[in-house]
């Protein structure tokens, strides 16, 4: 008895990993390998142009081959991916993006990319669609560079996961869960029972959505109304307004367009903002009643009018400007920031606190469930207000059961407490952030206020992109100091990712068995 | 008529009690016990089997059946014995028994192949509801579509002196309304316009709701309309009876003590409140206010269980209580203990499936004291006596017409009015005049 007892406390093993990591190597490695192919388009922008085309075939050709070396390296792995493995997929995934689109900037980036770090943020900026960016002197960027800026953000938009799905078979078992992690808001809305149908809906929807921009845009260059915007432009600027990330070609944003390009642009943030199955329903299938009935876009829709209606009061109470100007600039502000496209018409870090303050607030509102907008989202605001009215009811009688409904349907419990999880979590990442960021500034004297540090950690934890001070739209993040900078790229990787998916990489549970 | 009857429990029991005179009775049950209780007390003939097996079916005669009732206690059995019933007995019809709103909806669809349907629930839910509009009523009943209501009240103390203690011909008895019969003790009497209602009768009134809206305020001038009702107990009835009075505007409350029937009933009635709790616990019915309640109803699964948190209830200052008796001897128990109205829910089923054995121009019968007086809804031959006589005219022979409906409008008669063939008839008699009444009409 004594000598078991004795044996057992001696060769006691270790605990065993509980994840599989050569399955999970070996798909990041086949997802790395398509992803490199995404070099094509900027590789046939430089060539049109007559620009250098190496940077963006080396970028791919080093993503592709790595890949492929990681996928070949664990080949023998027979074991599926499961729910486990699904986190560390989608977590290393996006990692890897990033560095892919940073590896353009590092060859060709010139002194105000060509910095690892900056590049990387770039990168990250790009994949994650946030639209912060380190670039402060625009026309340096060739104009394939400065395309593929773009089209990292509308890759990223509706996910590479998801797009894997719809066209890689291989990830049509098991999906389901990476989909969930990848894809913004609580559930994905159920438009079919096999995902690869939903994956194919929603990225179908949103190419088709872009074309649409890119022609509304293009024909207000064709017929003269707005001679900047070129068929570039056009496309350049589809590619960030859809997937709500924000970057652009112009120094001074948006502004740099006519009235009637940013009213165009405006309602397409408005669009991207909004659930893809539900635009899928009422459009596609021409079930336009499903928008009334549905209740985050009920809330999405009245928040983005009451905010931009209280937005244009200050800005024309406050003379900035006037009239259709001010109306323009506070609908534009409002749906820009509150999507988390992080576009700009004017230099709103020069504007009043009071309007700095209204911003700020719309920076955690974010889109609908099931958009490609960032941040908290319509919808967990929607049932998080639905749990505290509940609480409030069960203060008074404890013995109420009171089923939390959304259109009508009961949320299960678990659902919930993931909000409220989340939303802890959020602003916990938040604080951490902003902390970093304010020290960091105070010891390097970085001119970085207090409010400013506060709005900069949001708008990259909910993938906004500017912020306040030297970092507003038409700044820079350059000057920040190298720890703000991965600390940035911390936050708009968990931004992205929803962080729960993230933070559950850090348990010891998630690891070993 | 030849009835065939599956099952010989309590709704069994109570159908055979009612159609025992005048029919001709089959039961079939698979315990020889309860069918040797039947025998001994009426004139039936039983079979031993299984009402699922299409070859005791044949056995015991169902192809000759004029009525097929499946009464037990499962659905399942019910179900499967009322599709074989319906095949070998090709001139019966078919009326089956069930506990789940579900196939009531599926007949309605025209899935199920049955020629009717009745659900428990639902008719108690149903005669909970009538109860509730009329909240002095002891027993209430609709016909003709809900134009005509039949109440039976008792007579307070303190009742309006427009229409006690004087001679009905004089009373100002609400418009369009009746007394049909008043019961003093033992005795019930078919008034005539020189007798009066007294204080303690218990008298029955037909007319439209408004009328019996307003005789319930005359008798018991307390009671004011319901708005706020309490349920005990979220099972199939409680839930049924919730979703009746919600569909009302009624606002209604649900107690139930296990949670995960009280989480499946939040989900599926959203505009209830439902609280977890037994609702016997004096710190849950003051915070709650459960006193306040206009009225309270108690559909919990066990008797006692609701006798007792009714007389809580009560102690709390529930004003008007309604009891769900679940075995037949609780009514008097319920009614002994002050509970206002007790409800049987078989009894009820019971009474829903003897209209069936009526004339097929019989569209509705309603038992009133238990089996002593029942309400018919006749349509009137081209070839009745009565057509073409106003209502003066026709002799009192132990019947009173309280309505007719013509052209699907509810008529209330006076002595002028005249009968024509092909009206609707709704009708107060005493049972075992009925045969005879529906005869001359």
């Amino acid at each position: 008895m004594r000598l078991t007892a004795a044996l057992g406390r001696r060769t006691r093993p270790r605990r065993r990993l509980a994840v599989d990591l050569p399955a999970t190597i070996n798909l990041v490695g086949m997802l790395g390998k398509y992803l490199g192919l995404a070099a094509v388009l900027p590789i046939a922008v430089a060539l049109w142009y007559g620009e250098s085309f190496w940077p963006f075939l080396a970028a791919g050709a080093i993503t592709s081959g790595t890949g492929f070396a990681l996928e070949r390296a664990t080949a023998g792995s027979t074991r599926r991916v499961g729910v486990r493995e699904g986190f560390l997929v989608v977590a290393a995934t996006w990692l890897l993006a990033a560095g892919f689109a940073s590896l353009p900037y590092l060859f060709a980036g010139g002194d105000q990319l060509g910095h690892p770090i900056d590049a990387y943020l770039e990168g990250m900026s790009g994949f994650t669609t946030t639209g912060a960016s380190v670039v402060t002197d625009f026309d340096e960027l060739s104009r394939s560079l400065g395309m593929w800026r773009q089209f990292t953000q509308w890759l990223g938009g509706m996910g590479i996961i998801v797009l894997a799905i719809a066209v890689l078979p291989r990830l049509r078992v098991g999906g389901r869960q990476m989909m969930e992690s990848e894809l913004p808001g609580p559930e994905i809305a159920q438009l079919s029972e096999r995902i690869a149908h939903t994956a194919r809906v929603l990225w179908g929807l949103y190419v088709g959505l872009t074309l649409a921009e890119t022609l509304a845009l293009a024909s207000l260059g064709w017929l003269g109304i707005d001679d900047r915007m070129t068929e570039y432009q056009a496309l350049a600027h589809a590619f960030t307004t859809m997937p709500t990330g924000g970057f652009s070609t112009q120094a001074n944003s948006i502004g740099a367009f006519s009235a009637t390009a940013q009213w165009i642009i405006a309602l397409f943030m408005l669009l991207a903002g909004a659930n893809f199955a539900l635009m899928y329903r009422g459009f596609v299938r021409r079930r336009p009643r499903v928008f009334l009935r549905d209740e985050e876009f009920r809330l999405y829709v009245a928040l983005a009018l009451a905010a931009s209606a209280a937005l244009a009061v200050e800005i024309w109470g406050y003379g900035i400007a006037e009239g259709e100007e001010a109306v323009r600039a506070g609908v534009f502000q409002t749906v820009s920031i509150m999507t988390t496209t992080g576009y700009a018409s004017m230099d709103f870090a020069l504007w009043p606190t009071v309007c700095l303050l209204s911003l700020f607030a719309l920076m955690f509102v974010g889109g609908s469930a099931g958009s490609t907008g960032g941040s908290i989202k319509v919808v967990r605001h929607l049932l998080l207000a639905k749990i505290l009215r509940r609480e409030l009811d069960q203060t008074v009688s404890p013995e109420v059961v009171m089923p939390i409904r959304l259109n009508g349907a009961p949320v299960d419990e678990r659902t919930l407490r993931a909000i409220a999880a989340f939303i802890l979590l959020y602003v916990g990442a938040w604080g951490v952030g902003a902390s970093v960021i304010a020290i960091e500034s105070a010891l390097g004297n970085v001119p970085v206020g207090a409010l400013d540090a506060l709005a900069i950690s949001a708008t990259a934890l909910g993938n906004v992109g500017p912020a306040f001070g030297v970092t507003g739209p038409f700044g820079s993040f350059a000057p920040l100091g190298d720890a703000s900078k991965l600390t940035l790229i911390g936050l708009m990787w968990l931004g992205r990712l929803e962080i729960i998916p993230v933070v559950v990489l850090l348990t010891r549970h998630y690891w070993r068995l | 008529m030849k009835v065939f009857l599956i099952g010989a429990g309590q709704v069994g029991f109570a159908i055979v009690d009612a159609l025992h005179q005048d029919h001709e009775l089959t039961v079939l049950d698979t315990e020889a016990a309860r069918l040797a209780a039947l025998t001994e007390r009426y004139d039936v003939a039983t079979y031993e089997g299984d009402g699922t097996s299409r070859r005791d079916l044949a056995a015991a005669g169902v192809q000759d059946a004029d009525l097929v009732i499946a009464c037990t206690s499962r659905d399942e059995v019910n179900l499967v014995a009322g599709m074989f019933a319906r095949r070998e007995a090709k001139r019966g019809t078919t009326v089956i028994r069930t506990s789940n709103v579900e196939y009531v909806e599926l007949w309605r669809a025209g899935q199920l192949d049955v020629d009717f349907v009745v659900c428990s629930e639902l008719e108690t839910a149903h005669a909970i509801s009538r109860i509730i509009g009329v909240p002095a009523a002891r027993q209430t009943d609709v016909f003709a579509e809900g134009q005509v209501q039949i109440v039976e009240f008792d007579v307070a103390d303190d009742a309006s002196s427009d229409v006690i203690n004087v001679p009905l011909r004089d009373a100002k008895v609400p418009k369009d309304s009746k007394v049909a019969a008043i019961i003093r003790g033992e005795d019930t009497l078919l008034p005539r316009g020189d007798q009066a209602v007294l204080p303690g009768d218990r008298i029955v009134v037909i007319g439209p709701p408004q009328a019996a809206q307003a005789w319930s305020a005359l008798l018991a001038p307390g009671d004011a309309t319901v708005k706020d009702v309490v349920i005990y107990g979220a099972g199939r009835v409680g839930s049924a009876i919730a979703r009746v009075l919600l569909d009302q505007g009624i606002s209604v409350r649900l107690i139930e003590s296990s949670i995960e029937r009280a989480r499946v009933v939040a989900e599926m009635l959203p505009a209830a409140r439902v609280y977890n709790a037994t609702g016997i616990d004096p710190d849950f019915l003051d915070r709650e206010r459960i006193g306040q309640a206009h009225a309270a109803i108690f559909a919990m699964r066990d008797d006692a269980k609701n006798l007792y948190a009714a007389s809580l209830a009560e102690v709390h200052g529930v004003g008007f209580t309604i009891g769900i008796a679940h075995e037949p001897v609780s009514v008097i128990a319920f009614e002994h203990a002050g509970i206002d109205v007790s409800v049987n829910p078989r009894a009820v089923t019971a009474e829903e499936i003897i209209r069936f054995a009526h004339d097929p121009r019989t569209k509705q019968v309603a038992l009133l004291e238990g089996t002593r007086y029942e309400v018919l809804d006749v349509t009137t031959r081209d070839k009745s006596e009565y057509v073409g006589k106003t209502f003066k005219e026709m002799p009192i022979r132990g019947a009173l017409i309280g309505a007719i409906v013509r052209d699907g409008r509810a008529i209330f008669p006076h002595g002028d009015d005249v009968l024509e063939a092909g009206d609707r008839v709704i009708i107060f008699t005493k049972t075992e005049d009925a045969p005879r009444v529906v005869e001359a009409l």
